[in-house]
């Protein structure tokens, strides 16, 4: 009965969906259910599989094995032309023959929509992306911005149950895309539809999802909110794959109920807690002598001026090697006494650090409940 | 000397553009315009004597008042513009097929397979057709051979065979501006549409063929032409009875010694397929210059 009830709310799912190209495997059994009018980002680097997937839900492509429901019902013998989704093409692929508003009526259209209400609607779809007047212009005319608006309007003009997105923002310039970020997370909730949105953008999936799928050679490594692939990322790839990160190689020099003492090929020895980073391991099995990848983000590093007791479990002398001004986002390189590699620290945006200069000798360290083990 | 510095830089520079198209020029006044004008003096005169001639618009008026001539005019321009469309039907799913269906080498082996037939001439090509429709040709023996006819059946010489030869001979001159159009258009415009609703039929009505406006006129109008001026086709395939116009013209120049006739006639000729190709570009609302390039 629960299980009935929540498959309901669920507006789209695919249960082992498996898609191979000849001998190459392009997506492999993936499974996962998104909620009705929420934010669903499939993260992964190019050519993991991303737009294959997509396609297959749009049905341009059909899967090799696997289902793919929406609203709970089949829908891989409908074609695309019937499914209740509709796509945003990664270069929009607006209909250069067609004015704004025959654009977004086109839908309308195939669907025999009453003329008058093709029109209230259209006017009513481009006044609520913002442009009430571009109606009558002709695409061409359009900034990129703008165009972008119109394909998206175009699609949630017709009120699909799922509006899937191929890198939209793939073709603009970095202050646009910026821009529509924000843009596209407010039309979303505005109209509490359910986006599939694909990229290889992190921070574009972190900003606007609810949920993200990291996905690396056609398979998921890791579903989760954007915090949780931030701060627990599941495997080495999503470590490495979402935020920055200090990685370093390293081995288990001993360990005890707590946690791990850890040797880095480049010369530092750590303190790593337990249960912190990989989840598909089982760390009790993991002994003396074993490889492993570390992680640490650059903000998750205390840093003081000078020689101080920073009171965390890892701690280190040093001096900055260089200073990479930013903004908020500057970092230091700091080189550890006795270490081979150099350590990105987040600047703190505190009048101390104001001064601070190449050489300046730093005092750094972090918990060990901030390294993140993975087995390699 | 004083003339030569004289001479601004704007100057020379119009006689710098003035040598650049003068090959141009050339080639136009000699090849193109002045034997039309040639045609239009000889097609205005009327022999009074031996050598001796005088303005006239007989010539002209022999054309509307003899029923043959006219009719056969009306004649080839409707069946060239058949033709044209016939070759459109066919070609544009060939065409669509080699655009956007196939990939790599497939690709190129199906467009050599258009291309082939154009590595003979003309009249062997035509004869291909004559060793298959005649009356004691192949199609005629398959017919025998199959029961279907009892007698050798006569397929040439009539208007389907006209039009049949018009057609292969055309297929090349449309299929290749259409691929060139249709592989141009982004695949997901087409997919975009499908996404939308739209049907097949609509998907190719909607963007398509808009898409593939500008080849479907230039191929247009390069068949039609070649079709309206086509001599051996019709000549071949149709008989003593194909009534094509070139052929009037044909006889008016070599049998009849005729000159000025004939000249009236490719004068009306020329007249009658720039108003169709003109009537064509405004039906379809497409620019000569779009087109073409
Ligand atoms: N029709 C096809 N035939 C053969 N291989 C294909 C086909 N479509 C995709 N592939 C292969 O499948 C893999 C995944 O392709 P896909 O387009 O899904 O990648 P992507 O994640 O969208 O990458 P990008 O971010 O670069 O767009 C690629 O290695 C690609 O070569
Ligand atoms: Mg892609």
């Amino acid at each position: 009965m629960q299980a009935q009830s929540s498959l309901k709310e669920m507006d789209l799912e695919c249960r082992g969906v498996t898609k191979t190209f000849g001998d190459f495997t392009a997506v492999e059994d993936i499974s996962f259910a998104i909620p009705r009018g929420s934010f669903f980002s499939i993260l992964g680097p190019s050519g993991c599989g991303k737009t294959t997937l997509l396609r297959m839900l749009a049905g341009f492509q059909s899967p090799d094995s696997g289902d793919i429901l929406i609203k709970g019902r089949s829908v891989l013998n409908t074609p695309p032309n019937r499914r209740p989704v509709n796509m945003v093409f990664q270069h929009l692929a607006l209909f250069p023959n067609m004015t704004v508003a025959e654009n977004v009526a086109y839908g309308l259209k195939r669907r025999n929509v009453d003329k008058h209400e093709i029109k209230t609607r259209v006017a009513d779809m481009l006044s609520r992306v913002g442009l009430p007047d571009a109606g009558g212009k002709q695409v061409s005319q359009l900034s990129g911005g703008q165009k972008q608006r119109i394909a998206i309007a175009r699609c949630l003009v017709l009120n699909p149950d799922v509006l899937l997105l191929d890198e939209p923002l793939g073709a603009l310039d970095l202050k646009l895309r910026e821009q529509m970020k924000v843009e596209l997370k407010q039309l979303q909730e505005k109209f509490a539809a359910t986006f599939i949105y694909i990229t290889h953008d992190q921070s574009e999936a972190l900003v606007m999802s609810d949920q993200v799928a990291v996905m690396n050679h056609g398979r998921f490594e890791q579903v989760g909110t954007p915090q949780a692939l931030y701060y627990e990322p599941a495997t080495r790839f999503v470590a490495g794959f979402v935020g920055e990160s200090n990685r370093w190689q390293a081995s288990i020099s001993a360990r005890d109920e707590r946690g791990f003492r850890l040797q880095t090929e480049a010369g530092l020895s750590m303190q790593a807690d337990r249960e912190i980073g990989d989840k598909s391991a089982s760390q009790n099995d993991w002994g003396v002598g074993k490889s492993l990848e570390l992680f640490l983000r650059p903000e998750s590093i205390s840093v003081a001026p000078g020689h101080q007791a920073l009171g965390t479990e890892n701690a280190y002398q040093g001096h900055v090697e260089s200073v990479l001004f930013d903004g908020a986002r500057s970092q230091l390189l700091v080189r550890i006494e006795g270490a081979l590699d150099l350590l990105n620290v987040s600047l703190p945006q505190t009048a101390e650090f104001r001064s601070i200069r190449k050489g300046d000798s730093v005092s750094v360290g972090w918990s060990s409940a901030q390294v993140q083990c993975y087995e390699v | 000397m004083s003339a030569v510095t004289g001479l601004s830089f704007r100057d020379s520079g119009k006689l710098g553009l003035l040598l650049l198209i003068s090959p141009l020029l050339l080639w136009l006044s000699l090849f193109i315009l002045l034997p039309h004008v040639d045609l239009v003096m000889i097609s205005l005169r009327e022999r009074v004597a031996a050598r001796e001639y005088a303005f006239s618009w007989s010539n002209y008026t022999a054309f509307f008042t003899e029923p043959l001539y006219w009719r056969t005019f009306m004649r080839t321009a409707v069946m060239s513009i058949l033709a044209t469309a016939l070759t459109l039907l066919i070609a544009f799913p060939v065409a669509f097929y080699i655009a956007k269906m196939v990939r790599g080498r497939f690709k190129a082996l199906l467009f050599v397979l258009c291309l082939i037939p154009f590595w003979v001439s003309e009249l062997v090509r035509t004869y291909g057709w004559m060793i298959l429709l005649r009356e004691t040709g192949i199609f005629s023996g398959l017919l025998q051979w199959l029961g279907w006819v009892d007698q050798p059946v006569e397929m040439l010489y009539n208007d389907v065979a006209i039009m049949v030869g018009l057609v292969y001979t055309s297929m090349l001159f449309m299929v290749v501006p259409l691929v060139t159009t249709l592989e141009g258009l982004d695949d997901s415009l087409i997919e975009a549409a499908y996404d939308l609703g739209g049907s097949h039929f609509r998907v190719i009505w909607d963007v398509v063929i808009p898409h593939a406006m500008p080849g479907i006129v230039s191929g247009c109008i390069v068949v039609f032409m070649l079709t309206l001026g086509n001599y051996l086709t019709p000549t071949l395939l149709g008989g003593k009875d194909s009534l094509w116009f070139t052929e009037q013209i044909y006889t008016q120049f070599i049998t009849r010694f005729n000159w000025e006739q004939g000249s009236a006639f490719g004068m009306l000729l020329l007249i009658l397929s720039s108003f169709i190709v003109w009537a064509g570009l405004k039906l379809s609302r497409q620019s000569f210059t779009r087109v073409m390039t």
